[in-house]
């Protein structure tokens, strides 16, 4: 039996008992709540971690679309050439996809060669520790030349040294062709302003000078003439038209130049340029004429355009001879080709003239249009041929570029084929070359 | 018969001794260095017709020629320049002279000839007269419809290309000059026109166009003669000049006037007033002469 004496303990202890459950209970109350204001933070935290790697991501990708927007190739390389990263202009320009250029060196993959460059930027940055820039390379892709600038700029680490080299590299091909149109436009306008100066005060001698030459033919008794005396004054004759035939075709670049546009067929242009060889003697060698079907009129100064391509057959033709010429002493077996081709691509005319003939030497290329330039014997042309034809394109809006490749020659020219109805029959545009002095 | 008498002016000693050399032979010939050497010279003599440079030290070409022609009106007057003869239409035009000839090189005596031989005698017409000696007329036709006007068009333009290989720009030259002889030239009591251009049009008995065509052994040429003489030479020369400062592109008529002289090499216009306008234009086979283009309009 329990004691009344041990009752109040039993109570005690119960009370007892039922407080620290009471406290056990709170505590884990409190420590519940605890954990889940923990565990909420933790998972606070994991958001802010996912939205930060989410960040670097997007930056990632917008500095990797940035990078390969951009038309300019870039590369990044270590310091010893390897290449880290490239742009997807970088990976078209050398034709090759990204993954199989990483890890490789950059002299090989852009450049073709085993070692690093002469006149390296990247060699330079590395040691200087600054940018390089601009640097003018060249290279020949398919047969045609294009040039480059390549700047460096020097990633450095947090002790300043160089990691990492960021190449720049710019195709200035299409920029070095427009400046050399410029300076070719600037020297013929130059040349312009000084002929229309003194061809007029040539002129008039000139014509003095022959005319009196064919007096003395034509009269030789009247002025006491021997037949040795006839002889010379022919010879002066030739002379003083050789003088004005230089004269003429110097003004053909200086004067005003008024385009009088009609609708003219380039096939039967063609044609014409083409019936101007054989009575000069440039004949023998086989002429194709491909032409395309359905080839739209279009709008230009035919008597120009004839004129133009006159002079780039011509040359074609001349080239053929020259070659027949030299295989014949070399006694290799050659048949001359001329072939005349036009055919529309979009808004543009393009016209070639191609022959395997001589062909032009690469360094003179850049040459040809520049007045004067010659391979002629004195007297056998005055130079001027293809300088005029330049002018001529030129104020028709369009191009003209001749290029040997592989012993074909290409006259290429392109013209804009024009819907404005301003420039029909008798619309001039006129350019104004030099002075037009009047009395 | 009579021998004509011919000055020549020009500063240039050799242009002058070579023109003289050359005239010689058919006229009597003097000479001056100057305007006023020359306006000197023509109290004394008076000269049937004077041929001056147009660019001299102090009195210039067209000013001289102008003073002579007011002081002598029966004198005939030319001028000759090296310079671009299209850059003195306006000058022309200004002091009324319609001959100029440049100096070509080498000298385009035939050129010369003709036209000073058709001042003197006034005798202008006929294509024969502008070819060499050694000239061949191919072709003669009469038109008396615009149907016709087309074939003869095709006819000779064919016959060109057939026998020189190019025909250049004929075709062009030829409908203007056709279509200016048959739209343009015939016109009823009241001076309106009779016909309307592009429309089919048949001649009256009264009226015809001419078309003949040769060559020599240095050129071709086609000559397009109407009977109605209503081109003036002051319409000439004003259409080529507002066409050389590009003002006349607009324009309806006078068009055809200043395509024809920059296609073709040569284009002379002969006019007899109220009966004949005869139009011819020529071609040179090779760049033989190097200068700039004559113009020439005779009006007798």
């Amino acid at each position: 039996m329990i004691s009344f004496a041990s009752i109040p303990w039993i109570l005690f202890g119960i009370v007892a008992f039922v407080v620290l459950l009471c406290i056990l209970a709170y505590q884990n109350l409190k420590l519940r709540h605890r954990t889940a204001q923990l565990s909420e933070e933790l998972t606070r935290e994991e958001t802010e971690e996912e939205q930060l790697a989410l960040k670097i991501w997007l930056s990632k990708k917008q500095l990797e679309t940035t990078f390969d927007a951009l038309s300019d190739r870039i590369c990044v390389i270590d310091t010893d050439f390897t290449i880290l990263r490239v742009n997807k202009a970088y990976a078209d320009e050398v034709g090759r996809r990204i993954r199989t250029i990483l890890g490789k060196k950059c002299h090989l993959v852009f450049f073709n060669r085993k070692s690093a460059c002469d006149n390296c930027p990247a060699l330079e940055t590395h040691s200087m520790i600054q940018a390089v820039k601009e640097r003018p390379f060249s290279k020949s892709a398919d047969g045609e030349e294009r040039s480059f600038t390549i700047s460096a700029y020097p990633v450095c680490d947090e002790k300043g040294t160089v990691v990492n080299i960021i190449e720049h590299i710019r195709d200035v091909t299409e920029e070095k062709r427009m400046n050399e149109q410029l300076i070719r436009s600037e020297k013929l306008a130059g040349i312009g302003i000084l002929t229309a100066g003194i061809a007029h005060e040539i002129n008039n001698p000139l014509s003095g000078i022959a005319g009196t030459a064919e007096n003395m033919l034509s009269m030789h008794d009247k002025y006491g003439l021997n037949d040795k005396g006839r002889e010379r004054i022919t010879t002066i004759l030739e002379c003083s038209q050789r003088a004005s035939a230089i004269m003429r075709d110097l003004l053909r670049l200086s004067q005003k130049q008024e385009v009088v546009r009609q609708q003219a067929d380039i096939k039967s242009l063609l044609h014409k340029a083409a019936a101007h060889l054989q009575p000069i003697g440039l004949d023998g060698f086989a002429i194709e004429f491909h032409v395309e079907e359905d080839l739209p009129r279009m709008r230009c100064d035919p008597s120009k355009i004839e004129q133009a391509l006159v002079n780039v057959v011509k040359n074609a033709a001349q080239a053929i001879a020259d070659q027949r010429k030299k295989t014949r002493r070399e006694k290799i077996d050659y048949s001359g080709v001329l072939c005349l081709a036009a055919r529309r691509v979009e808004n543009e005319m393009i016209i070639e003239v191609v022959d395997n003939g001589v062909g032009i030497p690469p360094e003179a290329e850049s040459q040809i249009f520049d007045p004067f330039y010659t391979t002629r014997p004195p007297g056998k042309g005055t130079g001027l041929g293809l300088s005029i034809c330049y002018r001529i394109i030129e104020e028709h809006q369009g191009q003209i570029s001749v290029v040997t490749r592989k012993g074909v020659t290409t006259a290429t020219i392109v013209l804009p084929i024009s819907k404005d109805p301003l420039t029909d029959i008798g619309a001039r545009i006129t350019t104004r070359g030099g002075g037009d002095e009047k009395v | 018969m009579k021998k004509y008498k011919i000055l020549v002016v020009d500063d240039e000693s050799l242009i002058r001794t070579m023109l003289c050399d050359y005239l010689e032979v058919a006229y009597t010939v003097s000479s001056a260095e100057n305007g006023m050497d020359a306006l000197a010279l023509c109290t004394r003599e008076r000269f049937d017709l004077v041929i001056s440079d147009i660019n001299m030290p102090g009195m210039k070409g067209p000013k001289l020629l102008h003073e002579i022609k007011k002081q002598y009106p029966e004198t005939k007057i030319m001028l000759i320049t090296a310079y671009n003869v299209d850059d003195y239409i306006r000058v022309a035009k200004e002091y009324g002279i319609t001959n100029i000839i440049p100096k070509t090189v080498p000298f385009n005596y035939d050129e010369l000839g003709v036209v000073i031989d058709g001042l003197l005698t006034e005798n202008i017409f006929g294509i024969e007269r502008y070819l060499l000696a050694d000239q061949r007329i191919e072709r003669t036709y009469c038109i008396k419809s615009s149907e016709e006007a087309k074939t003869v068009r095709e006819n000779v333009t064919q016959l060109i290309a057939a026998k020189f290989g190019s025909s250049g720009d004929v075709k062009l030259i030829m409908d203007e000059m056709i279509t200016n002889a048959i739209y343009h030239a015939p016109t009823n009591e009241n001076g309106i026109k009779k016909y309307e251009e592009y429309m089919p049009v048949q001649l009256e008995p009264s009226e015809y166009v001419y078309v003949s065509y040769g060559f020599d052994s240095e050129k071709y040429g086609i000559a397009v003669i109407d009977n109605q003489g209503r081109l003036k030479k002051e319409t000439v020369l004003y259409k080529i000049d507002r066409h050389l400062r590009g003002e006349g592109m607009l324009d309806d008529s006078g068009r055809g006037i200043h395509m024809s002289r920059l296609f073709a090499d040569r284009l002379i216009i002969n006019i007899h007033p109220h009966a004949k306008t005869e139009v011819i234009f020529m071609n040179y086979f090779l760049n033989k002469y190097s200068g700039y283009k004559p113009l020439c309009i005779n009006e007798i």
